[in-house]
C-alpha cells in the first residue's frame, strides 16, 4: 500500500512521540535520535515494536540501528573510526541514509548522529513503498 | 514488608494475557506513611503490581529462562485513588515480546471501575546491559513469583516449542 | 519499614526546583527480595523519590493548601542503571507547570556520575473535603502530619 513521504513523516513523528515523550515540534526531520531526542537503548526497542505496529510490517532491529553490532567488531572499527571494511558494511546496512559526510570522518562517536528522523522515514518509506 | 504486590492470578493465558488481583489492607504497614491520617495506596506501587503481573506473563512466556526487569514505564496514568478495603484487578496484555525486551499494556480496576492504564517495557537483560554487572543465576523468578502461578491452570507448551516472537 | 524514598532536602526554589537525596541500605527490608543474591532499588521507588521531591516541592509553593497530593500521570520514566545499598541517589525536579489542582514535572536521578533514572510526570493535588465536607478535619489532620515531616527532611544536619 502506498504512502506519501508526508504520510509517512507524520507516521513516524507519533510514533516517535510516544516512544519518547517528546513534543511534536521537537521532532524535525535533521532531528538526532540520541542527542536531540533522548533515544536510548530501550527506546530502540520501543520504536521498532512500535513502528511495527504503526506500519503492519515486521522491522528487523538490524535493519533500522544497526550500528551496535558495527561497533564492537575489530575488523570494522579501528582507532575509533570505521575501517574501510566498516564503511562498506554499514553502507550495506543503512542504504537509507546518507553517509557522504560521515565517510569524510567515519569517527564512530559520530554514529549516533546518523540516526535522525529522515533516516527512520527513508527506511519506512522503501519498506512500504516496496510492497 | 514483602516486595510483593500481587496476591494471586485469576486468569493466565500463556503468552497473550493474565489477570491478578490485589487486596489492599490496613495491615499493610506502609500505608500508614502514606498518608497518616488517610491512607491510600501509592500510584508506583500500583505501577509495581502491574509490572509484577505482567513481569510473570512474560517471564512465563520464555519459560523463565532470562532475567525480565522493568526497563521503561512509557505510560501511567491514574484516575481515581485507592484504599484499604479495595480489591483491586490487574489485567496485563503482551503487546510485542523479541528476544531482547517485551512491550506491555495493562489496566487497573476496582469493581469495574477503570484505576489506570499502564504501558511498560521489560528488557531481557541476558540479552542487553552489555557492561552491567550482575549474577548469574535467575534471581528475578524466585519461589516466590512460581508459587504465585501454582493454583492458576496453565496451557503449558512443551518446553522446546518456541515463544511468540516478533520483530528482532 | 518507612514509606519515605528521599532522606533529606537539600535545595528547594519555590515553583521551580527541589533537589533531594536519599541513600540505599540494606536495611531496608524490601531489598530482601529484590532480588535476593542482586540487591538492587526497585524502579518504582526511584519513581516514588521523584514523586516526593515534586510533592514537596508543590506543598512548600502552595503553603500546604492541599492534603493529597498524587501521581496523576507519568510518562516515559526510564531506567539506566541499578542502584545497590552503599549508594546515594540525588534527584532533581523541575516543574514545567504548578497550577492549583495540577503540576507537571521533569525529573531525573544520579549516583555519582551515573543517571539512574529520568521521568516525566504529573501530580494532582486536592483536599479530601472537596468530595466529602466531613473529611475536612482529615485534611488538616494530614497536613499537620506533613507538615512535620517536612521539618525532618529540611533539617540542617
Amino acid at each position: 500500500m502506498a504512502m506519501s513521504r508526508d504520510e509517512v513523516f507524520e507516521k513516524v513523528q507519533g510514533v516517535l512521540v510516544d516512544a519518547l515523550g517528546v513534543d511534536d515540534d521537537e521532532v524535525t526531520a535533521e532531528a538526532t535520535l540520541m542527542g536531540d531526542l533522548g533515544a536510548e537503548s530501550i527506546d530502540f526497542l520501543d520504536i521498532v515494536f512500535r513502528l511495527e505496529k504503526a506500519f503492519g510490517m515486521k522491522v528487523p532491529r538490524e535493519e533500522l540501528f544497526p550500528a551496535e553490532s558495527l561497533m564492537n567488531d575489530p575488523e570494522l572499527v579501528s582507532n575509533g573510526r570505521l575501517t574501510d571494511k566498516g564503511l562498506a558494511e554499514l553502507k550495506d546496512k543503512v542504504p537509507h541514509t546518507d553517509l557522504t559526510e560521515f565517510e569524510k570522518d567515519p569517527d564512530i562517536n559520530k554514529l549516533p548522529d546518523l540516526f535522525t528522523v529522515t533516516a527512520i522515514v527513508n527506511y519506512v518509506e522503501t519498506r512500504v513503498n516496496a510492497a | 514488608m514483602r516486595w510483593i504486590w500481587i496476591d494471586k492470578f485469576v486468569e493466565f493465558e500463556s503468552g497473550r494475557r493474565a489477570v491478578a488481583v490485589k487486596n489492599v489492607t490496613l495491615a499493610e504497614e506502609h500505608l500508614h506513611d502514606h498518608f497518616p491520617g488517610y491512607p491510600v495506596m501509592p500510584e508506583c506501587l500500583m505501577i509495581e503490581a502491574m509490572a509484577q503481573t505482567a513481569g510473570i506473563l512474560v517471564g512465563e512466556a520464555r519459560n523463565f529462562k532470562e532475567k525480565v526487569i522493568l526497563a521503561k514505564i512509557g505510560k501511567a496514568a491514574f484516575f481515581d485513588h485507592v484504599v484499604p478495603g479495595d480489591s483491586i484487578k490487574l489485567e496485563a496484555q503482551i503487546e510485542t515480546i523479541s528476544p531482547e525486551a517485551a512491550g506491555i499494556s495493562g489496566k487497573i480496576t476496582r469493581s469495574g471501575q477503570l484505576i489506570a492504564e499502564i504501558e511498560l517495557m521489560f528488557s531481557h537483560i541476558d540479552q542487553n546491559l552489555a557492561g552491567k554487572k550482575f549474577p548469574e543465576e535467575n534471581f528475578v523468578f524466585t519461589g516466590m513469583f512460581t508459587s504465585l502461578l501454582r493454583d492458576v491452570v496453565l496451557d503449558r507448551r512443551p518446553a522446546d516449542s518456541p515463544p511468540m516472537e516478533s520483530g528482532g | 519499614m518507612r514509606f519515605i524514598l528521599i532522606d533529606k532536602i537539600v535545595s528547594l526554589e519555590e515553583g521551580k526546583k527541589l533537589t533531594a537525596v536519599k541513600s540505599v541500605s540494606l536495611a531496608e527490608e524490601y531489598l530482601g527480595d529484590h532480588f535476593p543474591t542482586f540487591p538492587v532499588l526497585p524502579g518504582v521507588l526511584l519513581l516514588e523519590g521523584l514523586i516526593e521531591s515534586a510533592s514537596w516541592l508543590v506543598r512548600k509553593t502552595e503553603d500546604f493548601a492541599h492534603s493529597m497530593i498524587l501521581l496523576e500521570q507519568a510518562r516515559n520514566v526510564k531506567y539506566r542503571s541499578f542502584l545497590p545499598p552503599g549508594s546515594q541517589i540525588e534527584y532533581t525536579v523541575e516543574a514545567k507547570a504548578i497550577d492549583e489542582s495540577v503540576s507537571r514535572f521533569s525529573g531525573f536521578g544520579v549516583a555519582g556520575d551515573e543517571k539512574i533514572v529520568e521521568a516525566r510526570f504529573g501530580l494532582r493535588h486536592f483536599n479530601l473535603s472537596e468530595r466529602n465536607p466531613a473529611l475536612t478535619a482529615v485534611d488538616a489532620q494530614v497536613v499537620e502530619e506533613l507538615k512535620g515531616r517536612y521539618g525532618l527532611l529540611s533539617q540542617q544536619r
